[in-house]
């Protein structure tokens, strides 16, 4: 037992493998058709989108920062990318994109060069965005709610009818982002920054560099996973993904990634994505109604981030 | 923020009248803001009376309380994302139980709520002394629970409470106009009451000890575990009491996540351009008020100027970002140069 919690201690993504199991075999004893092809590749469609959020909190996390308004972009990105669809897919994607990317690098020149803490940043970013959108959908932006069919499909549609494309795009966004923070000098800046920011600059790197970076790509990883919504949904409201800010905090938090930065890794995150993901078709299963769904979907976080604390903290001492 | 600014250590060294200036310029800056937000509120709209006073005194309250509350864990140290749920988790026991009932057992009721969230909040803080789980993870988590347990109390809006209630916080038996000294006297006795003890007791400076400096608080003998407990439970009476205000002011209960969140993200805002910083042990509650009370006027204001909600809420969003920028443009000059 105790060689058992050591190895555990070792290799904290090997309990986390552990929770989701437990959690899916639940899951497929209270709803036998879960376990069919169509109930994994419905989970799999609802935690693609949140990985992908996910990443982003997990990269700016790693630096010691947060974004509250990478569910506001990705709102945004989708509605750019539904306005522009009149002008084909490839150029409404690239328009989505390119809005995620600059509301990022906005955020990332309030961090990074004005020194504004994150949450206050982000917070008063989403808000802006929020207020803009609003005021849009009445005039440059009316009428824009449909996406085009290849947007659709990405969000919605599987490879050869098995393997949903919205997967498909968050597996090449892991496999980049993994070996962008494990192999690349920009991934190990990520992670030094995030643990000590002083001793980085000490060192002759541009800190607000990498910092600015950082946001720029949370909001493209935002205006990403806004526009796989929009497909999966098929259309585009104001409430598209905000029910998604906690959750993606959660599973980056739930895959091991400190929130003060400099510790965890994406691969964890994929894990607390797909955890939060399974965890929430259980809940909708039990039909047990939205009230206690919120209860026992805190109590479970909770739970799962007590665990992993009181499991690492062992093996560090 | 320099180390000039610290209550303990530093200061000490220089003279008096440069540290009362440092100590407490924000806090007087926001005041003088405020007063000069009303003013020229006074002058863009045709009546300003004391209708306008008593409405925005009593629709500023619950984001007073509630940012009150959250300087006070901010200041030890921590931050409570799951104010805004407590607050929605107030508001509705208050409406479904005082609904209908005589002014003795709203009372009782009201005190019993106060003392109630506080516990639970305590709880809060105990869980992460205990798990070790960032504050922020672990009131996140709660944040959900407390808003289940809202949403399963009341369903939908509705319920209601007594007029001597209504009176108490917004100055009507009905809510509408009425006098503007219960508001006001509302929004500033506990508010001082809780910044004075901050400021001028053993127990409120432990907070700020711990906050700037947790091992160095330790070291010394201050209780570390306790200090974080007391927070969280002064953040949770707060939150209780702005339920209360709330349901006060609209006359029913609404159980929606999104006023929670609202409320909490302002919590935080108004505690940041209040003075107080997010790494804890620096700040003075009392400038929260006033910043509390801006956050909620911008609107009313902007909407006065004839610019629309939406735009309003945008111009909201680049005038808090636009602050703390400059604010951060400071302190990086104030460091180029010494």
């Amino acid at each position: 037992m105790k060689q058992l919690r050591a190895r555990l201690a070792d290799n904290p993504l090997a309990s986390l493998v552990g929770v989701l199991i437990v959690l899916f075999v639940v899951t497929g004893a209270v709803q036998p058709g879960f376990f069919s092809l169509n109930g994994a590749r419905n989970t799999l469609l609802q935690a693609a989108p949140l990985g992908i959020l996910a990443a982003a909190q997990t990269v700016l996390m790693l630096t010691g920062g947060i974004d509250l308004s990478v569910t506001m972009i990705a709102t945004g990105a989708a509605y750019i990318a539904a306005n522009q669809s009149p002008n084909g897919a490839a150029a409404a994607i690239v328009m989505g994109l390119l809005v995620g990317l600059l509301i990022g690098s906005l955020n990332g020149a309030g961090v990074a060069v004005f020194r504004v803490n994150p949450l206050i940043m982000t917070l008063a970013m989403s808000g802006i965005v929020l207020g803009l959108f609003t005021a849009w959908t009445q005039t440059v932006l009316a009428g824009a709610t449909q996406v085009a069919p290849l947007i659709k499909l990405l969000g919605g549609g599987a490879f050869l009818g098995i393997v949903p494309y919205s997967v498909l795009v968050w597996g090449g966004v892991s496999l980049l982002l993994i070996w962008l923070l494990r192999r690349s000098g920009w991934g190990r800046l990520i992670y030094a920054i995030g643990d000590n920011e002083v001793a980085v600059q000490l060192a002759g790197v541009r800190a607000w560099q990498v910092r600015l970076s950082a946001y720029a790509l949370s909001g493209l990883l935002g205006a990403i996973s806004g526009i796989l919504l929009a497909g999966r949904t098929g259309a585009v409201d104001l409430q598209l993904a905000g029910a998604f800010l906690l959750p993606s905090v959660a599973a980056a938090v739930i895959g091991g990634t400190s929130i003060f930065g400099g510790v965890g890794g994406y691969a964890g995150t994929i894990l607390g994505a797909l955890i939060l993901s399974v965890l929430n078709s259980l809940l909708t299963f039990l039909n047990v109604g939205q009230a206690i769904q919120q209860v026992v979907y805190g109590v479970i976080v909770l739970a799962l981030a007590w665990g992993y604390a009181s499991l690492t903290r062992r093996s560090a001492t | 923020m320099t180390g000039a600014e610290h209550p303990f250590g530093a200061a000490r060294m220089q003279p008096f009248g440069r540290r009362v200036r440092v100590r407490n310029g924000w806090m007087v800056g926001v005041w003088l803001l405020l007063g000069a937000l009303l003013l020229w509120y006074s002058t863009l709209i045709p009546v300003f009376g004391p209708f306008q006073i008593t409405s925005i005194s009593k629709n500023s309250l619950p984001l007073v309380y509630l940012a009150i509350g959250q300087a006070i864990i901010v200041i030890a140290g921590g931050i409570d994302l799951s104010l805004g749920a407590l607050l929605l988790l107030s508001n509705v026991i208050a409406a479904r139980f005082m609904d209908g009932q005589p002014v003795g057992v709203v009372v009782v009721i009201a005190i019993a709520l106060i003392a109630a969230l506080a516990l639970l909040n305590a709880l809060t803080g105990y869980v992460i002394t205990l798990s070790g789980v960032p504050d922020i993870v672990v009131t996140l988590a709660t944040s959900y629970i407390w808003s289940g347990l809202a949403l399963w109390i009341l369903p939908s809006p509705g319920g209601g409470t007594a007029p001597e209630m209504r009176w108490l916080f917004t100055g009507s038996t009905s809510g509408i106009g009425g006098s503007s000294w219960p508001p006001i006297l509302m929004m500033l006795i506990p508010c001082a009451v809780i910044a004075i003890w901050a400021r001028r007791t053993r127990q409120g400076l432990t907070l700020y000890a711990v906050g700037s400096n947790k091992t160095a608080a330790r070291l010394s003998g201050l209780d570390v575990r306790r200090a974080k407990i007391v927070s969280y439970a002064i953040g949770g009476g707060m939150a209780a009491l702005a339920g209360l205000a709330t349901v006060a002011i609209t006359g029913t209960g609404d159980p929606r996540f999104s006023v929670g969140t609202n409320a909490t993200l302002n919590s935080v805002a108004a505690v940041v351009l209040g003075g107080i910083a997010l790494t804890g042990g620096i700040g003075n509650p009392f400038g929260v008020v006033a910043t509390a009370v801006i956050l909620v006027m911008l609107n009313p204001i902007l909407i006065a100027m004839g610019v629309n909600s939406n735009n309003a809420q945008v111009i909201q969003g680049v005038l808090i970002a636009g602050v703390m920028m400059v604010g951060g443009l400071v302190a990086l000059l104030r460091e180029r140069a010494s």
